[in-house]
């Protein structure tokens, strides 16, 4: 500090939950209720001849051999023919699932796939805003300790997500993993329809894990969570100049940085990857990881921009703005990055496993495959390219949506062809369980930020954050 | 194109008075007293950037940006006439019966072509432009501005009362003070 600088006083703001943005909220939720609602009334009804009950065990002992691996419940529809127009026939390098319909699914599959998508989705999205507030402190960044509270009203949303998600998995896994399908099998080494391949990840892919390892991880998160924001609300409350708390956080973020960015991919190998079980991409973590990171810090860029326009958070200016333009543009191209990196190398291998993931989202689902590409990286990259545009809010908040929507239909596209096959639109009760869960979550994210003040008053980096200045 | 223009060169312009500072928030006080003022600062030459005062002597935007949007373009553009004349106009081979026209491995080439490009454009014009290309000589004001001193330079106008700019110069903390004309200095 030189000698014209003199100590600045940030005055402490109280977010107020206004009935305009609480209305907005139930808004959401509804619009999302009726599309839902749309969505499952309008859905194929087959489940008269496919009965979700038998699908797992009922049907191979009752039906012998034939019909083993197959997922329908009656012996008629499962003759031979029938088995090869699906290509249902166990083969034995590539697993029994090769292609098949939707319609061999029973219905209620399609709600918990989207509840399982959409609860990944929001945890994902509140385990990132950790991240991203555990790298501003180990990284010792000032400039974003003005918009700090934001992230930490964004965590909050784990528990819930994590519901969700668990509900989903529960009611769902028979029908969303094939493995767990296959396990209620209990095929031994030279039984018709043993699949090498399933058995050998079993140790992984297995229903207890399925439910223990997630459960666990998401705890020990959600306690260093509370711990992370503990330290930061005991801050405020603390003389100025103490900065116990913050040398608390650094560790506690270095800690939470380190284990996070280790265990995250296992929870996508385990949660999303599976659903083609047979498939494997050791890129499939980070990916998964980049593509709600992104989401995140543009959901972030939403909040910070609304509490702007509210009169709040007097401090922030489009330098902050900018900033997290900055980081939605950089973070658009890491994305293609890897989405690229992963695949190219499957392209160029040729190998048959591997291009089975690509091959059915490349050849039926090929509008939403480049849909995504487009969502996620072209419009954004041309979009946010500019200087101005980066510093522009309306610009941010129209590629900004895209960008939400892009990424949400990106996990759609990961898990959906792998759980229903060929013949699955993008339709209602998907646009219907976003809205759905984002207007609880925007419930739940603005109530977060109405239990503290606004600003980090006592953050030892709050004044770098005041002159923060990017420039010309 | 600006940064081609000649009059960049100091040799080039009327006389110049120049203040030498130690401390960066005198001279922000100091820049910001002499713009209200009316004084029109050339430039401000320090070893470290010092936050706001682009903005206190009205600075324009770098070019910087637009050099490395046109570098990217120039390199995107023969990436792709290469990766093109090599693999389908020249030599199509058969690599395990891939298509040989716009293939997903076109994508690194061009990438890493449009990144080596943007790199080399931009560092090559932003030395041009600080003078730092070999066959250009610098122009160095003060030899201290690339140690520890911050160095302002104005230019003179016809009737500027130059007695009263040092006067502020010297309030606003300047440690030193040089009139520089047709390449010499001299202590004032």
């Amino acid at each position: 500090m030189g000698h014209g600088h003199h100590e600045i006083e940030v005055k402490q703001e109280q977010f107020v939950f206004s009935p305009k943005a609480k209305r907005f909220s139930i808004i959401l939720m509804v619009l999302g209720l009726i599309l839902t609602g749309i969505g499952i009334a309008t859905m194929d009804n087959h489940s008269e001849n496919h009965n979700p009950t038998t699908v797992s065990s009922d049907s191979h002992e009752t039906h012998g051999e034939s019909t083993v691996v197959n997922n329908e419940g009656h012996a008629e529809e499962a003759n031979a023919s029938h088995e090869e127009e699906h290509g249902n026939v166990p083969n034995e390098k590539f697993g029994p699932r090769v292609a098949f319909h939707h319609q061999d699914k029973p219905a209620s599959t399609r709600i918990w796939a989207n509840m399982l998508i959409v609860g990944y989705f929001f945890l994902m999205i509140s385990l990132t805003a950790v991240m991203w507030y555990a790298i501003q402190y180990v990284a010792n960044a000032g400039w974003s300790s003005s918009i700090k509270r934001v992230p930490e009203a964004i965590m909050t949303f784990i528990p819930v997500a994590f519901v969700i998600l668990m509900i989903a998995l529960f009611m769902g896994k028979n029908e969303i993993y094939h493995w767990v399908h296959y396990e209620h099998l209990g095929l031994k080494p030279g039984d018709a329809g043993y699949d090498a391949i399933l058995a050998g990840k079993s140790a992984f892919l297995n229903s207890n894990m399925l439910f223990i390892f997630p459960t666990l991880l998401v705890v020990i998160w959600y306690v260093m969570m509370r711990k992370l924001r503990s330290l930061s609300v005991a801050e405020d409350n603390a003389t100025k100049g103490d900065s116990s708390f913050f040398k608390k956080s650094i560790r506690f973020s270095a800690g939470f940085a380190v284990l996070f960015g280790f265990t995250i991919s296992v929870v996508a190998w385990l949660i999303i990857m599976s659903v083609d079980a047979h498939w494997y991409s050791t890129i499939f973590g980070f990916y998964n990881f980049v593509t709600h990171w992104v989401t995140m810090i543009t959901i972030m860029a939403f909040i910070v921009a609304y509490l702007k326009k509210e009169g709040y958070l007097g401090i922030v200016t489009n330098e902050h703005i900018h900033d997290l333009g900055k980081y939605m543009f950089a973070f658009t191209i890491f994305w293609a990055y890897l989405w690229l990196s992963q695949y190219l190398l499957i392209w160029y291998a040729q190998i048959p496993e591997e291009m089975a993931y690509y091959q059915i989202r490349f050849e039926d689902y090929k509008p939403n495959f480049l849909a995504n590409f487009f969502m996620c990286f072209c419009i954004p990259f041309l979009g946010l390219l500019m200087r101005s545009a980066k510093r522009n809010r309306y610009v941010l908040a129209i590629i900004g949506s895209i960008m939400i929507i892009g990424h949400y239909h990106d996990v759609w596209l990961m898990v959906t062809p792998g759980v229903f096959g060929t013949g699955m639109t993008f339709g209602f009760m998907e646009i219907g369980m976003l809205l759905l869960v984002g207007g609880i979550f925007m419930w739940w994210v603005f109530t977060a930020l109405t239990k503290r003040g606004l600003i980090a008053v006592n953050h030892p980096f709050l004044e770098e954050s005041v002159h923060h200045d990017v420039g010309v | 194109m600006g940064i081609l223009d000649k009059k960049l060169s100091l040799r080039h312009r009327n006389k110049m008075l120049i203040g030498v500072w130690e401390d960066e928030d005198q001279l922000v006080a100091a820049a910001s007293e002499l713009v209200h003022a009316g004084v029109h600062i050339h430039d401000i030459y320090t070893p470290y950037p010092v936050h706001g005062l682009d903005r206190i002597i009205g600075a324009r935007r770098s070019k910087l940006a637009r050099i490395a949007f046109f570098c990217a373009i120039i390199g995107f553009t023969l990436m792709t006439t290469m990766i093109w004349y090599m693999s389908v106009h020249d030599w199509p081979m058969n690599i395990g019966n891939k298509p040989v026209r716009f293939t997903p491995s076109w994508a690194p080439v061009m990438f890493e072509g449009t990144v080596l490009c943007t790199a080399f454009g931009m560092s090559f014009f932003f030395f041009w432009r600080n003078r730092l290309v070999h066959g250009i000589k610098n122009e160095t004001l003060d030899i201290r501005q690339t140690d520890d001193r911050l160095i302002v330079a104005i230019e003179t106008v016809p009737g500027m009362d130059e007695k009263s700019i040092l006067n502020m110069m010297k309030n606003g903390g300047a440690i030193e003070m040089r009139e520089f004309e047709n390449g010499v200095q001299t202590v004032i």
